[in-house]
């Protein structure tokens, strides 16, 4: 179907694979990103980094920089200090990070000055010539060792430690009498490396003062422009009526665009000073070393079980680094996120899981990487630990998964670690998964082949993942909680505008949100123009991350459609001449109850409510802010299929099946899409891609010669299918999708390849599995 | 990223004119391959720029070089440190300088280094070929013109 084209009957739009709205503009070159705002008289800045992981600063030497020509203001802490800004609050509130170095650095890459110039080439030679003197000191890059506080990160906090928090949940007594009682155990340790959303298009802002109004206007990278706003008032006093924010088109985000960067704070401040506005575009090697990682969990797996395989208990303990600052991206109550659904997809009778988070002389971080806060992470300890139990128990994986699952009739269903599971059937999507991949044909040419020497692995994953933050009595971003919003103007016409609280960063918004007024009002989707991103236009909302665009925003764009609706009905009373009770909203337009002749269509309605209301408030719009009931859960089951080269330890993966559950899909092209984009970020994070350190805090992946992004010559060819649960508490039932294969799919691939070679014996490897990893193990296992 | 070396070189010349000549702290930094300017602070300081080509690094590195020769001859220790580019290289090393016959001196010599920034992140695969590559071309200047 072309864009041109409208879906059958031009009304029922939900379900329909709509090509995406946004596309025509894409394809076209004509989309408008950050970088492509130039305004007269614009300035340019760009940032001096550390090379060192740890050191003081004895002084900076502005005096060659400022004699480059073009070169305006060199800017630094202490410059900040003077407004206020030196130190700014991180994501949750907990902690301060500082926007340039303030003292010492902590991290290498850190920002430590910025300079302000007539052009991009003028900042560059400015950043080569600002002196910075360091007096190195001993960095600490293993969480385990900062553990020991001998080398201290952050001198500036009252409590002299790089403990920075403790967090549990659950019931830690009886875990570990149940674990203590049972027949069989497993306890294993597994790491989550740190990784890098790494979008395609980097940060960045153009701050834009009017002195003539005292507007601050900031065209920025930005997955929550509102929350931005209210941050940025609140730090730094101007009025948030004098501040606009606008979020253009983005270049993906996957969580690396919800914190504010110095490099947005000082382009402002330079603005603010010089009175024009002042460009600040990242280099991709500053996007992978300064802006927000994740992951970089460490993980004890503890699952008890009886000897038939049913589980008993699970206990996860984890240590966490989280780098220079605690600038985790959770939400205030949640300091690991939701970790808690480390339970997955299995009815564990009684769980704990705690968590410990040290400072480190790392980039700060801990974003929510295409997963709702701490998620992924989750995921994979325990779809680990139930391959580790099935090995132990040497039974099949698909079988001890089927008989541990949460099952259909036991929804909705309270974890032992507090989520209230919404609705699934773990076992349909199972099987058919099995069904679809041919399992037990593959386990039988597998032991065809390990019977000739050959490595051949399959993996299953059956996550539950948990987004849709959130109800507002428990979820909030420094105070701010969140719900989202939705806004809808019909005109007269019967086409009409679509805002909401959200941000596309390439999920395409423009599309589903259509769709979703469209289904609840009998329109065009064609004619719903889609709005986000523009604090002055769009009604408040939290913005896109954590999958929380369609359990929020799009539960409230049913809702203020439905609010339309009710609306419309008055008008069609009048215009129909019958009483609103006996007007009936059948297959997409009103009726008189009773009178099939009767009719009026929204479209129809539309006019009527700016030409002819009756006694009825004249127009057609409504808005709707949406505080979910609870969150969602979609889940999914998926099946790797890899083959090993014994001589090489290069991993073929040879099939990849995906069968999500995402509630109710609005478009499932979209879907399919996002689960595409989903498993190829996943298999990058199995495979190839780890923001690692050396032993001085050199970070080794600056930039994409390192950090590798795969191309369609290593992407499997992902096979996808789904089930449907909708979500009882969701108005129209949807779940969220964009980031379930992410989730999912990284034990799926590691599950594999432990399979593949677990008869060498090798039970274990952190990711990524690149191929001397496994050749190395290879090797090692050798050795007797 | 930290790096370790350690030879053996024998130089064509005798023991007091090597020594003299790594005493001189313009004629040590001249020996550097690749040297953009040598500016001398003292007798045991120079201040030095050298090109800097590694992988995709590439541009001018500031050192200071300090000689800390010890008195009776036998040894000289050196420390350099600096950087560019938001590079920086720290590097100790040191030699035990002995004749070995009239016309004829022996250095054994150690030497470790710790890197930072690109040039350990971008350029770490290459950086030990790429040092072990100066230090030779070094040593040969040094027995070139301590013989001629």
């Amino acid at each position: 179907m072309s864009t041109t084209e409208v879906p059958t009957n031009g009304r029922h739009a939900m379900g329909l694979p709509m090509k995406r709205k946004e596309d025509a503009r894409f394809i076209a070159g004509k989309g408008r990103y950050v970088d492509d705002i130039v305004l007269p008289n614009m300035l340019y800045l760009a940032i001096v980094h550390s090379p060192y992981p740890h050191a003081k600063i004895v002084k900076i030497d502005k005096t060659a920089a400022l004699a480059v020509p073009g070169v305006k203001a060199v800017i630094t802490a202490d410059d900040l200090a003077g407004v206020n800004l030196a130190w700014i609050p991180t994501f949750h509130g907990y902690d301060k990070q500082m926007v340039l170095a303030v003292g010492k650095v902590l991290y290498q890459y850190q920002e430590v000055a910025a300079v302000v110039a007539t052009s991009r080439e003028a900042a560059a030679d400015g950043v080569e010539l600002v002196d910075v003197e360091y007096e190195p000191l001993e960095p600490v890059v293993d969480p385990f060792v900062a553990k020991t506080d001998k080398t201290l990160v952050r001198e500036d906090r009252e409590n002299k430690t790089n403990h920075i928090y403790h967090w549990e949940v659950g019931k830690r007594a009886e875990t570990d009498a149940a674990l203590a009682g049972s027949e069989v155990k497993i306890k294993e340790r597994v790491y989550f490396q740190r990784c890098h959303p790494a979008p395609l298009e980097p940060c960045g802002c153009v701050a834009d003062m009017n002195p003539a109004t005292g507007t601050l206007t900031l065209y920025m990278t930005s997955q929550a422009p509102h929350a931005h706003r209210t941050v940025i008032s609140l730090v730094t006093g101007i009025p948030e009526d004098k501040i606009h924010v606008i979020s253009p088109d983005i270049g993906g985000g996957f969580g690396n665009k919800v914190p504010i960067y110095a490099g947005y704070v000082c382009s402002a401040v330079a603005s603010i000073v010089t009175g024009v506005p002042v460009k600040w575009i990242e280099t991709r090697t500053e996007n992978l070393t300064t802006t927000g990682f994740a992951r970089d969990y460490h993980m004890d797996v503890e699952i008890g079980a009886t000897k038939e395989g049913k589980v008993t208990a699970l206990k996860v303990t984890t240590v966490a680094d989280h780098g220079a600052f605690d600038a985790a991206a959770d939400p205030t109550k949640y300091p690991a996120g939701m970790f808690g659904i480390c339970t997955g997809s299995y009815d564990f009778p009684i769980a704990f899981t705690e968590l410990d988070a040290y400072f480190t002389n790392k980039a700060p971080g801990g974003v929510a990487y295409r997963c709702s806060f701490r998620v992924t992470e989750a995921s994979y300890a325990i779809e680990r630990g139930m391959d580790f139990l099935a090995l132990k128990l040497g039974q099949d994986p698909a079988e001890v998964r089927l008989r541990n699952f949460v099952r259909k009739d036991q929804f909705p269903y309270a974890t032992p670690l507090g989520f209230v599971y919404d609705s699934g059937d773990y076992h349909t999507t199972l099987n058919k998964a099995l069904d679809i991949i041919g399992y037990k044909e593959l386990r039988k040419e597998q032991a065809e082949k390990r019977a000739r020497g050959e490595l051949m692995g399959i993996g299953i994953s059956t996550f539950t993942e948990v987004v849709g933050a959130g109800p507002s009595k428990h979820f909030d971003i420094m105070g701010i909680k969140m719900f989202d919003s939705a806004e809808i103007r019909i005109h007269p016409t019967g086409s009409g505008i679509v805002r909401a609280g959200t941000k596309s960063q390439g999920q395409g918004h423009e599309t589903t949100w259509a769709q979703i007024v469209a289904e609840e009002l009998g329109l065009d989707p064609l004619n719903l123009m889609v709005e986000e991103g523009d604090t002055d236009t769009a009604p408040y909302g939290l913005g896109t991350y954590a999958s929380r665009s369609t359990p929020v925003a799009g539960a409230a764009l049913a809702m203020a459609a439905r609010r339309v609706r009710e609306k419309a009905r008055k008008i069609a009373a009048h215009v129909l001449e019958a009483p609103e009770a006996d007007v009936e909203w059948i297959d997409y337009k009103f009726q008189v109850k009773g009178v099939p002749s009767k009719t009026i269509t929204m479209k129809e309605i539309a006019f009527a409510a700016y030409t002819n209301p009756g006694p009825n408030e004249p127009g057609l719009e409504a808005t709707y802010y949406y505080d979910p009931p609870n969150l969602t859960f979609p889940y999914g089951a998926y099946i790797a299929v890899v083959e090993i080269d014994k001589e090489t330890g290069y991993t073929h993966v040879r099939r990849f099946l995906a069968i999500d559950d995402c509630g109710t899909v609005i478009n499932p092209m979209i879907v399919e899409g996002q689960i595409h984009g989903g498993l190829t970020e996943g298999y990058a994070i199995a495979f190839m891609q780890e923001i690692a350190y050396d032993e001085n805090g050199n970070n080794l992946q600056p930039n994409f010669t390192e950090y590798l992004i795969p191309t369609s010559l290593e992407t499997p060819k992902w096979e996808t299918s789904s089930t449907c649960n909708p979500s009882p508490h969701h108005p129209i039932g949807a779940k969220g999708v964009g980031e379930s294969p992410n989730v999912g799919s990284p034990a799926a691939f590691v599950n594999a390849v432990m399979d593949a070679l677990s008869p060498l014996g090798i039970k274990h490897i952190d990711m990524p599995l690149t191929r001397d990893k496994v050749w190395r193990a290879m090797e090692a296992a050798k050795t007797p | 990223m930290n790096l370790q070396w350690q030879g053996h070189e024998e130089i064509a010349a005798p023991k007091e004119r090597v020594w003299a000549f790594i005493n001189d702290p313009g004629s040590v930094a001249n020996c550097v391959p690749d040297l953009v300017e040598a500016n001398v602070v003292d007798t045991h300081h120079v201040d030095a720029v050298v090109k800097v080509g590694v992988g995709p690094v590439r541009g001018n590195f500031k050192l200071k070089i300090e000689l800390d020769p010890q008195a009776d001859g036998s040894r000289m220790n050196l420390k350099i440190s600096g950087g560019g580019f938001g590079s920086v290289v720290d590097l100790v090393a040191g030699a035990d300088v002995k004749a070995a016959g009239d016309a004829s001196t022996v250095l054994d010599w150690s030497g470790s280094a710790t890197m930072r920034g690109p040039i350990a992140s971008i350029a770490g695969r290459v950086i030990d070929a790429q040092a072990q590559r100066v230090i030779s071309t070094t040593f040969a200047n040094v027995k070139a013109r301590c013989s001629s």
